[in-house]
Parts: C-alpha cells; sequence; structure tokens
C-alpha cells in the first residue's frame, strides 16, 4: 500500500536520535552537523572505545555520551540500552557514517502518521560523491523498489521484512514489545520481522535518506557479505543459494548493469574499464562469501574467523527460539538468562538409553537349553564387544581366545556395542579386518549393531558397556561375562560407576581373568564366578639372543590409564636415580614424553616383537596395577626379565606373596627397595628371572581357552540345572 | 501276557522312544551349529570382499542409485570393451 503523508500531530512528536560510535571520527563531525540541523530532541552517542578521537568530538558538540567497553558491545544489546537510555516516543538509530539529509526528521515524523500502528520507519541509504559505482547503483535500485512511485510506502506483514539500523526510526512502544535480539548481525533484520509477526506495519519514506556508504578494499567488502550473510541466517535462517552456472549469470548481468549506470553518468572508457574490473571482483566475492557466509556453520572456526571482517569464529546457525511478540526473557532486556536452544532428542540407542530400557523392561528372556547340551562338542557362541584401538590388551585377550574357540569348532560370531559412536567411521569388513590385524586371525564375521541379530548358545558380554545391551538380545540360551578387570574401579564416584557395578547382578555367570577378580565378584557382587589365566604368546615373548644390560629399570608409564599409577611410579623411579644415579631407566607404553624429575630415555609404544627384545635386555621392569593383574609381567617374566608390581592388589593371586614376581606396597620409598634388590642382588635377580620363565611356561593361549570354554559351558550348564529344577 | 510285562514293555517302548526324539534334537541341534558356522563364514567372506568398499565408505547400491551412475557404468564398459578391443587387435597385428 502506498499513501501520501498528511502531517497533524507530527511536529509535536518527540525524537531522540542514538548513535552507536567506535572510532567513527571520519564522518561524526559531519553527523553532529546533519543532527544539529535537523533539531533533533535529543541526542546519545555511545562509544565503545574509540582511539580516534571520536569521544573528543562528541564532548565538543556538547552531546550526551555513554561510554562502554568494546567488550560489551552488541549491535542489539547496545541499541536497546540507547533506546533505555533516551525518552523520546520516537527513537532513530544511525550509524556512525550515515550522514541525514536535509528533510530526514520531518520524513520520519510524517512516516508515523501514516498508519495508527506504524512500528517503525526507514529510509534510504544514498551514495556519496566518492562511492564506488558498483554500491552507488545498487543503492539507488534497491531502495527505489521499495516505492515505485516515490511515495512513502506502509508495509505489513506480506511485505518483505526489511529494516536497517543504519538509518531506522522506531516507535517506543513497539520497541519496548519487540526489543533488539542480542544477535552479532542483522539484529534489525530479525526486529523487522519480529514486529511484523506481532501485528505492528513499517514505513519506507524515501525522504528519510541518509548520505551512507561502506567504502572497504575489494577483499574487506568480501569479508563483510561473509558476516551479513551469516547474521542474515542467524537471523532468519536464510541460505543464500549458490550454483556456479547461476552465479556467473548473476555476476556477468550485475557487471553489465554497472556498466550502464556508469555509462548514463558521462563516465570516461578508461574509468568504466578499470571499475568493470573491480565490479567483477566485487560481485563475483559477494557470491561465494554471501553463500560461504549463510553456510558458516560448515567451515572450521579457524577459517571462519579469517573469512570474518569482524574475526568473529561463531558459525551462523540458526536461532530456533526467536523472541517474539510476547516479549523475550533474554534479548538482552536485562536478563541475565541467555536464550535457551532446544535439543532434538537423539539418545536413541546410546548407551544410557540402552540401560534406561534395560532397567525399565529388564532382561530379554532365555530359550530352554537341550539337555546336554553343556556337554555337546560344538557351541553357537555370540561375543559382544566394546569398541577397540590398537593395543587394547582386553580386546587381545578376548580374541586370543575367541579365535582359538572357532578352531574348535564352535560357531563364533563378534558383535560391536558402539552406543556412543567411538567407531562411526568404522564400516563392519573394517573393524573384521582390524579385529585379525591388531589381535588374532579371528575367522568368524564382525557385526556393527544388532540389526542382524541370530541368537546363540551362549552370548558372552565383555565389559560393562556391552552387558544391558546384551541383556536385551533374544533367542540365546544363556549368557556368560567375560570379566577382564573390575571395571567400576575405572571410575570415580559417578553414573558410570554405578551402571558398572549394576552389570555383575543380572545373575550371568562370569569368567574372570584372575582368582582375585573372581573372588572379588563373588564375595561383594554375589555372582558366580569361575577364573582364567591369562595366556603369554610365547613364540613371541621369550628370552633373546641380546646381552641383559647392567643397570637398566623399564617403567610401562600409560599415564592415560589412571588405574597405572604412574605418578606414584615416577616418584619410585626419582628415588631410584637418586640413590643410583647411574642407573638407566628407559618409559614406554604412551606416546606423550611424560615431565618427570629425573632424566630418562622415552619409548613410545612399541608392538609385541618390539617389546620381547626390551624385556630381553632390560634388567628390571616395573609395571604397576591399582585393579586386575594385566598380562605385561607375565610378558616380562616370559623372556626372563624380573619385575616389580603392587602387593596386596590382585598379583598374589597368581604368584603367590613370594613367588617369581617381586611386590612391594604401593610407596615410592618401598618399590625403589625392590627395584634397587633387584639390581644389587644377582642372586636374587636369577632365581626371579629363572622362576618366571618356569612359572609362565604353562601360561598358554590354549589353556586360558580350556579355562574360558570350561566356564562357558558351566554357564550352559546352570541353566540346565535350573530349567530341570522347575517344578 | 500279564499287566506287569505289558506295562514293562510300554517303559521300554517309551524309553526308546525318548533316546531317539533325543538323538534327534542332538542331530538338528549340530545341524543348526553348522548351518550357523556356514552362515558366519559366508559373512565373514563377504566382509573379507567388501574391506575396501568398506575402507573407503562406498555403498555400492546407493551409489548406482544415483542419476546417471548406470549410464557412467555403461559408458565405462564401452570403454572397456574398446580398449580389450583394440589390444586383440595390436596383439594380432604384432604377431609374426
Amino acid at each position: 500500500m502506498s499513501t501520501r503523508a498528511t502531517p497533524s500531530r507530527a511536529a509535536k512528536t518527540r525524537v531522540s536520535v542514538v548513535v552507536p560510535v567506535k572510532d567513527g571520527a571520519r564522518y561524526l563531525e559531519e553527523l553532529l552537523a546533519a543532527l544539529a540541523r535537523e533539531a533533533v530532541d535529543e541526542l546519545l552517542i555511545i562509544d565503545s572505545g574509540s582511539r580516534d578521537g571520536s569521544r573528543d568530538l562528541a564532548r565538543r558538540a556538547g552531546v550526551d555520551l555513554l561510554e562502554i567497553p568494546a567488550s560489551e558491545f552488541g549491535h542489539g544489546r547496545t541499541r536497546n540500552l540507547g533506546a533505555e537510555r533516551t525518552s523520546g516516543e520516537l527513537i532513530c538509530f544511525l550509524t556512525q557514517d550515515a550522514t541525514p539529509c536535509t528533510g530526514w526528521l520531518q520524513a520520519y515524523r510524517e512516516a508515523f502518521e501514516l498508519a495508527a500502528n506504524v512500528g517503525a520507519a526507514y529510509g534510504p541509504h544514498l551514495p556519496r560523491a566518492d562511492s564506488s559505482p558498483m554500491i552507488a547503483r545498487e543503492l539507488s535500485e534497491f531502495f527505489a523498489g521499495f516505492t515505485p512511485n516515490g511515495a512513502p510506502v506502509v508495509q505489513g506483514p506480506d511485505d518483505a521484512s526489511f529494516l536497517s539500523n543504519v538509518n531506522a526510526c522506531y516507535a517506543r512502544a513497539c520497541w519496548e514489545e519487540i526489543r533488539f535480539r542480542d544477535l552479532d548481525y542483522s539484529e534489525d533484520q530479525a526486529f523487522g520481522a519480529d514486529m511484523l509477526a506481532a501485528g505492528w506495519l513499517k514505513v519506507y519514506h524515501p525522504g528519510a535518506g541518509v548520505l551512507h556508504a561502506h567504502d572497504y578494499p575489494p577483499f574487506e567488502f568480501m569479508r563483510r557479505y561473509f558476516d551479513e550473510y551469516r547474521g542474515l541466517r542467524e537471523a532468519s535462517g536464510h541460505v543464500e543459494p549458490f550454483g556456479l552456472r547461476s552465479s556467473t549469470r548473476q555476476v556477468r548481468a550485475e557487471v553489465a548493469a554497472d556498466r550502464g549506470w556508469m555509462a548514463e553518468r558521462g563516465m570516461s572508457g578508461p574509468a568504466r574499464a578499470r571499475w568493470t574490473v573491480r565490479a567483477a571482483a566485487h560481485h563475483g566475492g559477494r557470491r561465494v562469501f554471501s553463500a560461504l557466509g549463510s553456510r558458516s556453520e560448515r567451515i572450521p572456526g579457524s577459517i571462519r574467523g579469517r573469512l570474518s571482517l569482524e574475526q568473529r569464529t561463531a558459525a551462523g546457525e540458526p536461532r530456533t527460539t526467536a523472541p517474539g511478540a510476547a516479549g523475550a526473557v533474554a534479548a538482552g532486556g536485562g536478563s541475565p538468562i541467555v536464550p535457551s536452544r532446544p535439543v532434538e532428542a537423539k539418545l536413541s540407542g546410546e548407551v544410557y538409553d540402552v540401560i534406561a530400557s534395560r532397567w525399565r523392561d529388564g532382561p530379554a528372556s532365555l530359550l530352554d537349553p537341550v539337555p546336554g547340551m553343556s556337554e555337546r562338542d560344538h557351541l553357537r557362541l555370540a561375543m559382544v564387544i566394546p569398541p577397540f584401538n590398537r593395543g587394547s590388551g582386553g580386546h587381545n585377550t578376548l580374541f586370543q581366545i575367541f579365535s582359538r574357540l572357532e578352531r574348535r569348532g564352535h560357531a563364533c560370531s563378534a558383535w560391536l556395542a558402539d552406543y556412543q559412536s567411538q567407531a562411526r567411521a568404522i564400516w563392519p569388513a573394517v573393524l573384521r579386518q582390524e579385529v585379525r590385524e591388531y589381535f588374532a586371525e579371528y575367522e568368524g564375521p564382525v557385526y556393527k549393531g544388532f540389526e542382524a541379530w541370530q541368537g546363540a548358545d551362549v552370548v558372552i558380554a565383555t565389559g560393562w558397556q556391552t552387558v544391558h545391551a546384551l541383556l536385551g538380545l533374544d533367542h540365546c540360551r544363556t549368557r556368560a561375562y567375560v570379566v577382564n578387570d573390575h571395571e567400576p574401579e575405572f571410575f570415580s564416584s559417578s553414573a558410570e560407576q554405578v551402571f558398572a557395578a549394576d552389570t555383575y547382578r543380572y545373575g550371568m555367570h562370569c569368567i574372570a581373568a584372575s582368582p582375585w577378580l573372581r573372588d572379588l565378584l563373588i564375595a561383594r557382587y554375589g555372582a558366580t564366578a569361575e577364573a582364567f589365566q591369562l595366556g603369554v604368546d610365547h613364540d613371541t615373548y621369550r628370552p633373546r639372543p641380546v646381552a641383559r644390560e647392567p643397570a637398566t629399570v623399564i617403567y610401562y608409564a600409560r599415564h592415560t590409564t589412571p588405574r597405572r599409577a604412574v605418578p606414584v611410579g615416577l616418584m619410585a623411579l626419582a628415588e631410584l636415580k637418586r640413590r643410583r644415579p647411574e642407573v638407566r631407566i628407559v618409559l614406554f607404553g604412551s606416546d606423550h614424553v611424560l615431565d618427570a624429575s629425573f632424566p630418562y630415555e622415552h619409548l613410545s609404544v612399541l608392538g609385541p616383537e618390539q617389546l620381547s627384545w626390551l624385556y630381553s635386555q632390560a634388567t628390571v621392569g616395573l609395571c604397576l596395577s591399582l585393579t586386575n593383574f594385566s598380562l605385561m609381567p607375565k610378558e616380562m617374566l616370559a623372556c626372563g626379565l624380573p619385575c616389580v608390581e603392587l602387593a596386596g592388589v590382585s598379583a598374589e593371586s597368581i604368584f603367590g606373596p613370594d613367588g617369581p614376581l617381586a611386590l612391594a606396597p604401593l610407596d615410592p620409598q618401598r618399590l625403589a627397595d625392590a627395584l634397587e634388590r633387584l639390581l644389587d642382588d644377582r642372586s636374587e635377580w636369577e632365581r626371579r628371572s629363572r622362576a618366571g620363565i618356569e612359572f609362565v611356561a604353562s601360561h598358554t593361549w590354549d589353556h586360558a581357552t580350556d579355562e574360558v570354554e570350561a566356564g562357558l559351558r558351566h554357564a550352559l550348564a546352570m541353566r540346565e540345572a535350573a530349567i530341570s529344577a522347575q517344578p | 501276557m500279564s499287566d506287569a510285562a505289558g506295562i514293562e514293555q510300554d517303559r521300554s517302548s517309551l524309553e526308546a522312544e525318548n533316546e531317539q526324539l533325543r538323538a534327534r534334537i542332538a542331530a538338528l541341534e549340530s545341524e543348526l551349529v553348522e548351518v550357523q558356522s556356514r552362515a558366519n563364514a559366508a559373512v565373514a567372506a563377504w566382509q573379507e570382499r567388501a574391506y575396501w568398499l568398506d575402507r573407503l565408505h562406498i555403498d555400492l547400491n546407493s551409489l548406482m542409485r544415483k542419476r546417471g551412475a548406470n549410464q557412467a557404468r555403461v559408458t565405462l564398459k564401452g570403454v572397456r570393451a574398446a580398449v580389450w578391443a583394440a589390444q586383440r587387435l595390436w596383439r594380432r597385428l604384432r604377431r609374426p
């Protein structure tokens, strides 16, 4: 709709002008003079850290000056502040480089008389004399498009929501209802959309013009477009379309229009040629940077910062909670609460969701085993595993055993439970290859997830993360739990600790990786349990034909595994180094070079072959575990290397209190004593070295497989017995 | 025949039938394990073959559903046939 203004009360309306300024001295004097000429009722300059004399200019002009720290500036936030600090019924916002033309204020007063509920008005941005032809043409054509006949236009909800705080005026009542959102950019566009949605009208008045142009070098222009379209995406969700051919066509059309505009104004040939090149770069860059800006959430933060003129790294994802007509609590209007962000439900299938459903629904029912099944030669075995990495000791144990069970004729399949998407990017065939490469020559399939679940005679849990999922699997005769360690101890007081402990309470028969662990599961959780001994690959771990060094201590310093008590190990080695400065200390098992109070040599993560040579050359090994005993001391012993471990945890249950392994309490002095004794006392060293080789000779993976297989059969037998005991 | 003898005969025949059924169940269970083993082997063999597709995250079914995929395949097949034909001709021409 278009109409002519009929001023009546317009002249009485009190008008405040708010101008946010930062280093705006270039045009500020001209702006202040224009506002004085227009006779505004109130003027507030908000300076956010100018260093170019802008504040002095404002003070000299005698206008109200509000100084805020640069860190507190926000396009929406600061304008809300300006509106709060002024009192006019109309509030005009200008940028520091927008100079009102004659009649500007009167035009705004007229605009608010055009209809009853006009909430905002805006006027054209006119090119300055030195503006580039591209900008001058664009501004002229853009604003001419709002009013074909040159008259003021009232715009409603069916019109574009365009509004620009370069030059805009608001009815205080409208601002109080809508307020500017606390956006990094395009707070005016957001206001335009919000006010129209709330039933207010806005007016474009061609008489309320300002001289305004952003003269940036070409690349800065592009970066500005990046910021503008990112802001537009944040405010309205707009994504600028981009296609190579369509963009090329558009750029060509824009350049042709610029050339026509220059010709109309009688620009010389060489000047036209020069500006044509600039125009091509300008429009081409604009197409690319506006498309990038509206997709900024897909660009890495570091690159985003470089593409932005404001060097802002935040992504431009649309805000889904628009403070609308009803008013928002968090749009920079004084509330300390930032806008809330709705989050879609994503939890389906995730580990906590699986636990919740198991707690709610209980385990799936089991099939009855056929009598005598536990004695049958071959069984259908399905092993559920958590995600893994190269070097995972637990997975190595599992697949050493599982591959042997497979070779004994059992039908074996492995299933990855990956509820936290750790192996998201790894597809099943790759998982299988990794199992074979990292752990053992397993021939069966590896499934990811349970969509193809087929049932099993025994389904085997292998870690706390696998249990709740496994309990939901149907068509199983029984469930068993191969327990490598007491996993609740991996966590401090936490939900994970509770979940891990919960896994031992579902009546699954546990097959534990040491007598200590077996006894703990029985005593603490009332589980049925038996133990198996971890095996050693004797083909790899054997004394190598190499001279043993006289005073070398090697330490498995895997600091990323807290149960390894690495700080205590380092304290013990520091004490040893203090007592015996000549001792050579080598740390291995971690890629990270640790800081220590003594000099040492670093070896990162080594493969089995390298480890066996290291164990064959060193004098003493140190390997600590605060929970269940690990394979590493056994492998050291198999290479003839005496080793110091922690006393009072799990090692005694395997080696006895004074077996081949030297045990010491969790005390740096006592650990250093044990290490020193093995360095000094040749006869003890030889006794432990010999005893170690003899002791672990029978600890093979075949033997471990016998024990685990017996455990699986026990699980079936217990189930058979339970069924036959039913009335 | 006395009643006792008849009952004894019935019991024997029931036990024999039970034994037969147990044997049958055991045979079926063994068959199930055998079938499962073969299914596992088939899936494992497929995973062995699909390794590079999975490694490169290529789902051929979804790839071939894309527009122009079949035309590209036919074109490549044609090019390959032409190359092979040229190679055969070249070998024939070089034959003494």
